[in-house]
């Protein structure tokens, strides 16, 4: 009877592992294997070269170039995309006309493929026949076209700016989450207390969303961190790779030179980042995981 | 709820991580005797239905051998066929850019055809275009499509600016360009690609014109003069505005587009743009003449080919190569390149009145004696990237153009060590 209560949980846990070490563990070992060998350029594994893969990374200014990059995009595309959700959620929490329409258009981005989105920017943005510039001609805003996508100065903080349109539904999906959860009754009592809107929201409101802030703040770093398709669409990382990041980076070595030793080295440094970041996530889930 | 969401995000990067890295796990279906798969590249919105009947007559023709296409963009083709051979689920057949073709004979996986060939097979195509698939005196692939290049120039914005020929120098084009630019309007003389692939090769139009090579001698041609009078012609041509603003953010296909609309004065592609336009800007009034003459009377134009390789672990060989047989009859032939704009690559096609009576045509065919191939070299991808790269930078006018070219050619340099 005890040796039983002492083995089931493993039992019970067994099924998952299983699933966990096929989806998770095999692929790591098999980068591992990759990235510690000279492989050609079908995947085909020669000899083993130790950490040779690695120092190749270190040694290219475009691999440092690109981590620094992704820190910058990962941060920006977020932060924005919190910053600007918390009053969209605010906004459509509250109760008004045509609420139920104003959220369905919010969640909307979230329907299109991120690639489609991507590619309408970049026609948007086309220095000679893009809206974008028609827009700010008719306006008066600029008085001749910028070419957006031609230099990283102009092109980067654009795609952080859609980046952050595309991650917003998302954001507001889970601030929603957690607005709903706080009583009404709170907000009498402090407003007969004499508290104002602000004092409200700073007192009962944020630190109530808090856990679901940072949830969405750990899951959209590691969501933003592996987005391929806004930066690979509109300018594929260039020019002269000043708009790479460690994915688009990744691809380029992987596929296009065909190196998939260093490619593989590349996705394990990626692998470690995000480690830390799902072991704060998982963190945040079981600490805080009974108000969800 | 929202907590199952929330884990199934997570599932879903830390998948997204692996499959970048690893590739497709393996799908490996063994064929069954009598299936030729075959992976196509899909050239444009012909291409799958074009390959879909070929199957259907092929089959009717040949009870017992089934036909399994799979058509691929052109940009995800060597990735697919990457993941595909790392995971020996590779097709029987497949259409590759012939440039790649020096790695898939290095590690062994393309298969000679010399066994299969017959001399009347051999016969039907065209020297010229066979010649980039043999490799070490064996034939390893079949030219299924080519390609090469010319200027196309737009008569009405020539005309405006009182131009009656295109220009047969590239001193007269750099004249020709700041004239049309001066219209205004938005209207601008030359179209000059500087983003995505192909940039180093719109670059080699001038080069080799100026008596440059890519590789020479077993040495990057990048830090020759010739290279560096292209470069800084072309670094006039933009300073000077003979080009379209922000080149860096042009395409090829960006740089047609604006050609079709009627914004460009000359550009040089391929002949399938005039097939664009005959669909999409039937009005424009232009013309196709051949890529201007440097300084030394050098000229050089651009060739391309796709060819069909077999896979050296193909199990039906023999019917594989039967497919190719069909695929390479005239009849075949003639639509799939009338289809697509190419160049015939077969002798039967060229004679067809298509191709005979075809003035644009007649240019880029009368270009071939003098077209330059991809040199067959591993690591080309890498040195046409580094190039690339390199010409980016001194069109942003973020690098001198002698230290960039200088620095670009020793990267290649020790490429071609390698």
């Amino acid at each position: 009877m005890a040796s039983t209560r002492v083995i089931a949980p493993y039992v019970l846990v067994l099924p998952s592992f299983v699933l966990a070490a096929l989806i998770v563990i095999w692929p790591v070992n098999e980068l591992a294997q990759l990235a510690s060998h000279s492989v050609n350029r079908f995947g085909q594994i020669r000899d083993f070269v130790g950490m040779a893969n690695f120092a190749a990374l270190l040694d290219d200014p475009n691999f440092i170039a690109s981590l620094w990059r992704t820190g910058i995009w990962t941060i920006g595309v977020v932060g924005g995309a919190i910053i600007c959700s918390v009053p969209v959620a605010l906004v459509l929490n509250e109760d008004f006309y045509g609420r139920d329409l104003a959220r369905v258009i919010v969640m909307l981005p979230w329907a299109v493929s991120l690639t489609m989105t991507a590619i309408v920017w970049r026609w948007a943005l086309s220095g000679e026949s893009g809206m974008l510039n028609s827009a700010l001609l008719e306006l008066g805003v600029i008085d001749q076209n910028i070419q957006w996508l031609a230099e990283a100065s102009t092109a980067f903080p654009m795609q952080i700016l859609i980046g952050i349109l595309v991650t917003i539904p998302f954001t507001v999906t889970i601030i929603l989450g957690g607005l709903s959860s706080i009583p009404d009754d709170l907000y009498e009592a402090a407003a007969l207390e004499g508290a104002g809107r602000w004092e409200q929201f700073r007192h009962i409101t944020l630190p109530l969303i808090a856990p679901f802030l940072n949830i969405a703040l750990v899951l959209n770093t590691i969501y933003v961190f592996n987005s391929f398709p806004i930066i690979w669409a509109m300018t594929q990382g260039g020019p002269a790779n000043s708009t790479d990041i460690l994915v688009t980076y990744l691809y380029k070595v992987g596929f296009r030179l065909g190196k998939l030793g260093e490619a593989s080295a590349v996705s394990l440094v990626m692998f470690g980042i995000l480690l830390v970041f799902t072991l704060i996530y998982v963190r945040l889930t079981t600490a805080k995981g009974a108000k969800i | 709820m929202q907590v199952k969401t929330l884990h199934k995000n997570t599932f879903f990067s830390l998948k997204r991580l692996m499959l970048a890295g690893v590739g497709a796990v393996a799908l490996s279906a063994s064929a069954n005797a009598g299936t030729v798969r075959v992976t196509v590249a899909e050239y444009s919105a012909k291409t799958g239905p074009y390959f879909e009947q070929v199957a259907k007559d092929f089959e009717a023709a040949n009870p017992g051998i089934d036909i399994q296409f799979e058509v691929v963009p052109w940009d995800n083709l060597l990735q697919k066929l990457t993941t595909d051979i790392s995971a020996n689920a590779n097709a029987d057949l497949s259409i590759i850019g012939t440039r790649w073709l020096v790695d898939f004979v290095e590690q062994g996986i393309a298969e000679p055809l010399d066994s299969y060939l017959t001399p009347e097979i051999k016969g039907r195509f065209i020297e010229t275009f066979l010649t980039p698939s043999v490799m070490n005196g064996k034939t390893y692939g079949l030219p299924i499509a080519a390609s090469a290049r010319a200027m196309y120039y737009n008569k009405d914005l020539l005309a405006k600016a009182g131009l009656s020929e295109p220009p047969k120098t590239w001193a007269e084009l750099e004249d020709y360009a700041k004239k049309i630019s001066a219209q205004g309007n938005g209207v601008y003389g030359f179209g000059l690609q500087g983003k995505e692939v192909e940039t180093d090769v719109y670059f080699y139009y001038g080069m080799w014109s100026f008596g440059g090579d890519i590789v020479k001698d077993g040495k990057s041609g990048l830090d020759s003069k010739a290279a560096i009078d292209a470069a800084s012609l072309y670094k006039r041509l933009i300073d000077q505005g003979a080009t379209q603003p922000g080149v860096t953010s042009y395409a090829r296909e960006d740089v047609q587009n604006l050609f079709k609309q009627g914004k460009i004065g000359m550009m040089i592609t391929a002949p399938f743009l005039a097939n664009q336009i005959r669909d999409e800007a039937p009005n424009l009034q232009y013309g196709v003449a051949p890529i201007p003459k440097g300084p030394g009377g050098d000229q050089g134009t651009y060739g391309v080919t796709d060819s069909v390789i077999m896979f050296q672990n193909s199990k039906n060989k023999a019917e594989a190569f039967k497919f190719l047989d069909f695929l390479f009859q005239p009849k075949q032939r003639i639509k799939f390149t009338v289809d697509e704009g190419f160049l015939p690559v077969t002798k039967a096609e060229a004679e067809d009145k298509y191709f005979t009576e075809n003035a644009n045509l007649k240019v880029f065919t009368s270009l071939l004696p003098t077209a330059r191939f991809a040199p067959v070299i591993a690591g080309w991808e890498e040195i046409a990237d580094t190039t690339s790269s390199a010409l980016q930078r001194i069109y942003l006018g973020q690098g001198q153009i002698e230290p960039t070219l200088k620095e670009a050619a020793e990267k290649a340099n020790a490429i071609l060590k390698k």
